[in-house]
């Protein structure tokens, strides 16, 4: 097993102190943490995550990988925004999830990821009270809005932000992704969000192409 | 006491046709509840905050709802948070919804010493408002009723798992789950006391049954192994304590998705279980199963209009919690409750007609008249 696939084993493992020794080692051995982001940590996370979706995998697991990831990120984040020209370069990004819902594992790595790919995060948690995630677009006139939820109650209020955003006069000026264990396309295609992601690693690509889509 | 209430039919009490389901037993016709406790405010016109402040007007809104849409029971505040609270949690209270913890009272072993594990619910915190609602909702039922309380009352408790992972976070509750068993159990052995305390003195102020829940042990968060090993034990040792201590009908309500283990569900022994958003025949036929093997005692199933159906809960909750309650039509209620009703009481255990979940804020006052009606044409005993 190549050190690449030991970290992707050890994500999915949820083992946090292997993972960041292999991290350090991959490192040392040459790979690039680009590489390792992707071919170990996302795919670790990735793997995980199918599990979690065919019923092999549960919260508790789900958050040991995600730790895992996390605190293998401390040793990469610094190397990865060297190579995407410093933090903010690709845009600004406003990310919560919604009001009820006490979920943020997702909301994490989708902060994380994007982050990496040089976006500049505020991530207010779990639990947002739709007035704030109002209040802190017209703060910080973010290019990308992400709302998450993980439970099927909570999904119905992600149209209550986009109608807040439309009712404060912001609605046009941002993207609105929306993601979660239970948020689908044609969810999001039915609330008038602009993008929906899989996963965090897919939600990077989907948040460029919508930063791009916005004039300024 | 039975009463010609429809000219065509003779119709019992509400308290003597849900008791009597709630006992396995066929009064007159299924009975309905969905917890209202949003159908009670919205037909007052009042927020959670207003009747959370103004326990009075509560009761007059549980009363008044109860007398216009004529399902069969009222509730107290039914939530979370005056145990928690009385425990030491800071709360904070919505507008218009339940009270939610605003951050968690433990964070480390060392924080479980700053805990109020003992509580006094005549005296600590709010706990002594939710006894005031039962006793006044009391008083005025047995009033309206000439001398005889004709609609039960129905409170709500937290499983050990429940109030352990409010006190902790969630998040931390399942890295507790992952990381370090014994100290989720000695948290649940913590935890239980308080609501069974409150659950006792709301029995002695006047409820007549209790239901209680648990949403951090489906299918969507943790193993059916953690669940067997963790916190499906403290399930069963709460609803004995319960059993015990009041002798009350107790329901549990399996809030999720829990496919993969109903058959440990029913075997916590709890008297009803109100469904989650699952297959209705698959719980139905593990019911009467567990029940032939001696391990359960399954009387009624309450729920669950607006479940899912078998083509969308193969393992995932792609189903919105009491979706047709909220956004479909009359007739989709109606639809729905006779397959439920057809299919629990085909299988002879008594049908309490509900939805999937809580009473679902917003939903019209045609669609819960749907329900109460169609449990009059579908759910008559002969």
């Amino acid at each position: 097993m190549s050190i690449i696939e030991e970290i992707r084993k050890n994500v999915f493992d949820g083992d946090e102190n292997n993972t960041v020794e292999l991290v350090k080692k991959a490192l040392d051995a040459g790979k690039t943490a680009k590489e390792i982001l992707d071919e170990g940590l996302v795919a670790g996370l990735r793997d995980c995550g199918d599990g979690f979706e065919k019923g092999e995998k549960f919260i508790p697991e789900m958050l040991l990988s995600s730790e895992s990831m996390k605190v293998a990120m401390v040793v990469l984040k610094p190397l990865l925004l060297e190579g995407s020209g410093g933090s903010g370069g690709a845009g600004k990004a406003v990310l919560a999830t919604v009001e009820g819902d006490v979920h943020d594992i997702g909301l994490e790595l989708v902060g994380t990821m994007l982050e990496t790919a040089g976006f500049e995060v505020r991530n207010m948690g779990p639990d947002v009270p739709t007035e704030d995630i109002v209040a802190a677009v017209k703060e910080d006139k973010p290019h990308i809005v992400g709302l998450s939820a993980l439970l099927s109650n909570t999904m119905d209020v992600m149209p209550d932000v986009i109608d807040a955003l439309a009712d404060a006069g912001l609605r046009d000026s941002v993207k609105i992704m929306v993601g979660g264990a239970p948020v689908k396309q044609d969810f999001a295609d039915e609330i008038g969000a602009d993008g929906w992601a899989y996963d965090a690693a897919s939600a990077v690509p989907k948040a460029k192409e919508l930063r791009a889509q916005l004039s300024d | 006491m039975i009463y010609d209430m429809y000219g065509n039919t003779k119709e019992v009490t509400p308290y003597e046709r849900m008791m009597a389901a709630l006992n396995g037993e066929k009064a007159d016709r299924v009975p309905v509840n969905f917890y209202p406790r949003w159908a009670a405010l919205e037909y007052a016109g009042v927020t959670f905050k207003e009747a959370w402040d103004n326990p009075d007007l509560y009761v007059k809104a549980q009363i008044q709802a109860q007398e216009r849409f004529q399902y069969d029971c009222v509730i107290d505040y039914d939530m979370m948070g005056p145990v928690e609270e009385a425990m030491g949690a800071k709360l904070k209270y919505p507008e218009n919804d339940v009270p939610q913890i605003a951050e968690p009272l433990i964070k480390t072993k060392e924080d479980m010493k700053n805990v109020k594990w003992k509580l006094d619910p005549r005296k600590d915190g709010n706990m002594p408002k939710v006894l005031y609602v039962v006793r006044r909702l009391k008083e005025e039922l047995i009033r309206r009723g000439r001398g005889t309380q004709h609609v039960p009352i129905i409170t709500w408790g937290s499983c050990p798992s429940r109030t352990a992972a409010c006190l902790t976070g969630f998040k931390e509750w399942f890295l507790i789950v992952a990381r370090d068993p014994d100290w989720a159990v000695e948290l649940m052995e913590n935890a239980l006391d308080g609501w069974l305390q409150m659950i006792i003195a709301a029995w002695e102020a006047g409820v007549d049954a209790v239901w209680i829940n648990d949403p951090v042990s489906s299918r969507d968060c943790i193993s059916r192994d953690h669940y067997e090993k963790l916190t499906q034990p403290y399930q069963r040792k709460f609803i004995e304590a319960i059993r015990r201590e009041t002798g009350m009908k107790i329901t549990f309500h399996p809030c999720g998705n829990w496919h993969d283990r109903m058959d440990l569900v029913y075997q916590n022994q709890a008297d009803s279980y109100f469904l989650g958003p699952m297959d209705i025949e698959m719980c139905t036929r593990v019911a009467v199963e567990t029940n032939e093997k001696g391990l359960s005692r399954v009387k009624s199933l309450n729920g669950n209009v607006g479940a899912a159906t078998k083509s969308t809960t193969d393992g995932q909750t792609a189903v919105p919690y009491a979706t047709t309650m909220k956004r479909g039509k009359p007739e989709d209620i109606e639809k729905e409750a006779k397959a439920v009703i057809e299919t629990v009481e085909g299988a002879d255990l008594r049908c309490i007609l509900g939805t999937n979940c809580w009473d679902v804020k917003g939903s019209s006052f045609a669609n819960r008249d749907a329900m109460v009606y169609a449990a009059r044409k579908y759910g008559q005993y002969k």
